[in-house]
């Protein structure tokens, strides 16, 4: 049974982590965490409540402790933002103008996500990336809608004044 | 409607979480104020951004790789332990410490010579005196010393 929760699940929750830290590794390792805390607590699950919300939850708090360890633990492992930041415009294989500037307003928003505070991240990848409302955001943050739709708010001006000094550069 | 509350409205209005009369009165004031619809085709450009975003998949044998450790994995025992047994936890250890540190005072007293802090005291405190009596520098400053008494 537990299996099956894992197949149904595990693209939805490495996709989280993987827009929530900066690199494959950690992802990984953080999705795995999840689901085998999800396991190891799921006594605690109460059946009234979302099964996927409460694993979402698990998956944005282990993410978050992921962000708070020390420093030396993420130089260890490779950013992998900065290689593709430096796509180089002249590449071998020639693309169209417009696919190119796409892609580099893409690694400018996932540069832009890496620069948001964790909270702030959080509430903006469960509502782009993962599509949720803002009721089911504030059951997995354990925070009001209030919060929810403020937090949403402050992100995405970041973002946007982010896109705004790339597109002034550009 | 003033543009700061409608640039509050903007967020949420890309998210349809806006009341039928908020939606309303905030399609109003676009219609007349093009520096909000100017931010309205940002938001709305930014959150376009998002659609195209790559989603990830779950790395081959992912799944596998969790009923394995799972299956090797321990619970965690110390999940189950109320904050008033922690607390205690750590007052017991910073106890064990206190009495290590006092115990250790003790042991380095009761092994030191009775007579050792008499030997200390007798030790003339002119070998650290920079000026010593003997020299010209300690003569001139015992002549002015004798001068400031009076």
């Amino acid at each position: 049974m537990f299996e099956d929760l894992v197949l149904k699940h595990q693209d939805k929750i490495y996709n989280l982590c993987r827009h929530m830290l900066d690199n494959a590794h950690d992802a990984e390792d953080a999705a795995q965490d999840t689901f085998i805390k999800a396991y190891q607590n799921l006594d605690n699950f109460k059946p009234n409540a979302s099964f996927y919300t409460w694993l979402y939850r698990i998956g944005v708090n282990t993410c978050l402790d992921y962000k708070k360890r020390p420093f030396w633990e993420s130089l260890l492992r490779r950013s992998d933002d900065e290689e593709e930041y430096n796509l180089d415009p002249a590449s071998s294989e020639p693309s169209p103008e417009k696919i190119y500037e796409s892609k580099q307003l893409g690694l400018v928003l996932r540069k832009g996500l890496s620069r948001l505070s964790a909270k702030l991240r959080a509430v903006i990848v469960l509502k782009e990336i993962e599509g949720l409302s803002y009721e089911e955001i504030a059951e997995v943050l354990n925070v009001s809608t209030g919060t929810v739709k403020s937090r949403l708010s402050r992100a995405r001006e970041k973002l946007k004044s982010q896109l705004k000094k790339f597109r002034e550069q550009n | 409607m003033r543009c700061s509350k409608a640039l509050k409205l903007i967020s949420p209005s890309t998210d349809g979480e806006l009341t039928e009369g908020d939606k309303r009165e905030l399609q109003d004031h676009l219609k007349g104020c093009e520096k909000c619809r100017a931010e309205m085709e940002e938001m709305q450009g930014l959150r376009q951004l998002f659609v195209n975003t790559e989603k990830f998949e779950a790395p081959y044998g992912f799944h596998a790789r969790v009923l394995t450790n799972v299956k090797t994995s321990k619970p965690d025992w110390r999940s189950g332990i109320s904050i008033p047994v922690r607390l205690a936890e750590a007052l017991t250890v910073l106890a064990l410490i206190a009495v290590g540190v006092m115990s250790g005072t003790l042991l380095v007293k009761s092994l030191m010579p009775e007579n050792a802090g008499h030997e200390m005291a007798s030790l003339h405190l002119d070998v650290f005196d920079s000026t010593p009596p003997g020299t010209l520098g300690g003569a001139y400053l015992a002549m002015t010393e004798v001068g400031n008494e009076k």
